[in-house]
């Protein structure tokens, strides 16, 4: 093909790649770079605030006005600060102290569970521990429940699979918050799980007020809600697995394990390190089961902490940064991946 | 919840408006209203629609965006909404933003026309920023019933609530006590109640240091731990609704509630204890002191960068604030115009102001730590951590972001 008609055919992804991808990611980094705030002083107001019946209260406080330019506008003041927001949003500081503070050793277990409590108690690590444990918590089970349900789906009669199919990819379809409040109304006290188990007589359980039960109850809702991805993917691979080899393996006595081991599994092999990509990226950010079970306290993530600084400490900039530590841990986890696939292209030359 | 407000707004848009004093709106143009979504503001936005007429177009959006579109417009070149809805946390940064017009004018050349009474008007220094209309607060609902059978009186401190949670405890009822610590925000809302009826406060006007390791903030977060033990243990996810849904359920005997939310606990579509609930002051944390809990309120304002006319627009609002709306609406709200007449359900409210209720501490140092409160003191409820370390944790986040919005110094 000619170098002109090449570009051409490539100019309309080209610019649209650039425009929605690296345009937003690079003012994302702008942003990040800089802090801004409008500049106060603090002046002693008195407030007046209503009462009501004709009463009304007089509040005196000293409260921060802006500071005002000639023209009777407030200043903004908007500073290049290199690295200090990621620094400040990663906590490094806090992390710093902990590491370099002293404490008595007296075995290495009680030091490491020390160092692991200090550590969590710090907003951002704590947030990063839960959404590192549910991304590698989900991503094995998202891919075995997957292909499990793709098999059975795959042996299913023709006039079962539709309806099975769409049963299957339901989760999907609904919107997380949905499916999260869904899950979050199941767990609540006298909610129908609660209830259930309370009947069978195994007395109250609490499902919202521990570290464990909150955790696998947001993890296993996130396995329940990739699965279907994984299976569609996986099921349309199937379709594709050639006869000829599968037929030789039965010939020469393979098992159905052997078979599947051996022959189905290395040929779905790219679509399993795609199904992988894919998943551990979505499960980085990690977002809607957070905000809707509330307690931040046992689980948090880094996406979380970006909705946070934005809509309470109204730092748009700081959230800048907490999106861009964001995307450096979805690239550092994918590295291997991707690694992985490259090498796997290479030998295929 | 959402689709039966959808479907409320869809009858009522459909039904003839009601036929109310005229509108008498000199100048025209467009005027754009913008605000939250629910009852009140839904009222307000028709009455201002009655204005409409040839050469005056009235617009008005209610959205639960609100906080964030009001900031957007008002921080932009010009704004397309011409006044908006706020309440005592969101005026906060507007204000200290420089972004409002002061009505000072308006309210001078209108007060007789339409009946603006002083307690309507709130003031930063001389400056009149906001129109208020009404005002809400949290405080104590209890099961009468429930109550009287144990011969409990209703709690005036912190103290008789603890002392009675234990009653109930000890009489069989598990978790008495409800109250919203879920959600980081609605947790240190809780806690700023207690904080400032105890005698503490946020920060340190004069410098903006935090100011909430001291004994009093310590002995706030304390009760709080106590509460939590006559709580169910899933509070921690719990949020203002869910403690509505514990009350209208009689999942609980008392707890701490919004005002507006009274008339919901008679609501038999969604309440299984109609009748059975009374309302008192929030309690407080030192004999003869304040309640424990803030006021709020609500009121209309002018951006300073409004694309209409701030005069037609301040007419709009104030038809729609008339004594009129209040008397022929007096249930919908507590409406602090003084032709209102409180109800059994917004009795408690007035109660709980008068008896030294403050407002709601209105700037951004309060916000700061607001939100850093929330993501911290959840360590020691849990039994993570003592009191002290987690307010300590809680004041170094404060610290970095006031540096990071210039209000403390490096």
């Amino acid at each position: 093909m000619k170098r002109k008609s090449f570009l051409l055919f490539v100019a309309p992804s080209v610019v649209s790649m650039l425009l929605l991808i690296a345009m937003p990611l690079v003012g994302v980094v702008y942003l990040a770079l800089h802090q801004s705030y409008v500049k106060t002083e603090l002046v002693e107001l008195t407030t007046e605030v209503p009462l009501f019946g004709g009463l009304k209260r007089q509040v005196t406080r000293v409260v921060p006005q802006p500071v005002l330019d000639e023209d009777g506008r407030a200043v903004t003041v908007w500073k290049f600060v290199g690295g200090d927001n990621i620094v400040n949003a990663a906590e490094i500081e806090g992390l710093d102290e902990i590491l370099s503070g002293a404490r008595e050793v007296t075995s290495l277990r009680s030091f490491i569970a020390e160092l692991h409590r200090e550590i969590t108690n710090v907003d951002f690590w704590s947030a990063l521990e839960f959404t590192l444990l549910y991304t590698f918590g989900t991503t094995p089970f998202v891919l075995l429940i997957g292909l499990a349900l793709a098999l059975g789906v795959n042996r299913a009669s023709e006039r079962l699979r539709g309806t099975m199919v769409f049963v299957s990819i339901l989760p999907m379809i609904v919107t997380p918050v949905v499916s999260s409040l869904a899950i979050y109304w199941l767990f609540l006290d006298g909610a129908v799980i609660a209830s259930l188990i309370e009947a069978l007589g195994f007395g109250r359980f609490y499902f919202l007020a521990d570290q464990l039960t909150i955790r696998t109850i947001i993890i296993a809702y996130g396995i329940w809600w990739a699965a279907p991805f994984a299976f569609i993917i996986l099921y349309a691979g199937l379709q594709t697995v050639p006869r000829d080899p599968l037929e030789a393996a039965m010939i020469d006595g393979a098992s159905a394990w052997q078979r599947l081991r051996y022959v189905i599994i290395p040929h779905l092999m790219p679509l399993i390190a795609v199904i992988t990509v894919i998943h551990v990226m979505d499960a980085y950010r990690v977002f809607e089961p957070i905000l809707v079970f509330g307690a931040s306290v046992f689980a948090n993530s880094v996406q979380y902490l970006t909705y946070y600084t934005l809509s309470y400490e109204d730092n748009a900039n700081k959230a800048a940064a907490y999106s861009i530590l964001t995307v450096v841990g979805v690239v550092l986890l994918l590295i291997p991946v991707l690694v992985h696939t490259y090498r796997d292209q290479q030998g295929k030359r | 919840m959402r689709l039966k407000y959808v479907v409320v707004a869809a009858v009522l848009a459909a039904l003839p408006p009601p036929a109310l004093a005229e509108c008498k709106v000199d100048g025209s143009g467009e005027v754009n209203v913008l605000s939250n979504f629910f009852e009140t503001l839904e009222l307000l936005a028709n009455t201002m629609k009655e204005c409409e007429r040839d050469g005056l177009v009235v617009d008005a959006k209610l959205t639960t965006e609100h906080r964030s579109e009001t900031e957007k417009s008002f921080a932009a070149g010009s704004s397309p909404y011409d006044t908006a809805a706020v309440a005592n946390s969101s005026i906060t940064l507007l204000q200290a933003r420089g972004q409002l017009r002061p009505l000072n004018d308006l309210v001078d050349k209108y007060r007789g026309t339409y009946d603006i009474e002083d307690q309507m008007l709130i003031r930063f220094g001389d400056d009149i920023m906001a129109i208020a209309f009404m005002v809400n607060a949290q405080h104590f609902y209890y099961r009468k019933d429930v109550f009287e059978e144990h011969g409990i009186a209703v709690p005036k401190t912190y103290d008789e609530l603890l002392a009675a949670a234990k009653t109930l405890k000890e009489a069989g009822i598990e978790h008495p006590y409800g109250a919203a610590f879920g959600n980081s925000w609605e947790l240190a809302n809780e806690y700023v109640n207690l904080l400032l009826a105890n005698g503490g406060q946020l920060f340190d006007p004069a410098t903006s240091e935090p100011a909430f390791e001291s004994p009093e903030a310590v002995e706030a977060l304390e009760v709080m731990g106590e509460l939590f033990q006559y709580m169910s243990p899933n509070s921690m996810s719990l949020d203002f609704g869910g403690v509505k849904r514990q009350l209208q359920q009689g999942d609980v005997v008392m707890a701490i509630q919004w005002g507006d939310q009274a008339p919901t606990m008679d609501n038999a579509d969604e309440s299984t204890v109609v009748g059975k609930i009374g309302y008192a002051p929030a309690p407080a944390m030192r004999e003869g002191g304040p309640p424990s809990s803030t006021f709020w309120w609500d009121g209309y304002v002018i951006p300073k960068n409004l694309d209409g006319d701030p005069d037609v627009t301040f007419q709009v609002f104030m038809h729609a604030l008339s004594a009129e709306t209040v008397e022929k609406n007096n249930d919908t709200t507590l409406w602090i115009r003084s032709n209102y007449k409180p109800t059994r359900y917004t009795a408690a409210i007035t109660e709980t102001v008068m008896a030294g209720a403050p407002p709601y501490p209105m700037n951004p140092q309060s916000s700061l730590a607001h939100s850093s409160l929330g993501e911290n003191i959840s360590d020691f409820i849990t039994g993570k951590e003592s009191a002290a370390q987690s307010l300590a944790d809680a004041a170094k986040a404060y610290r970095a972001a006031a540096r990071e919005q210039g209000l403390l110094a490096n």
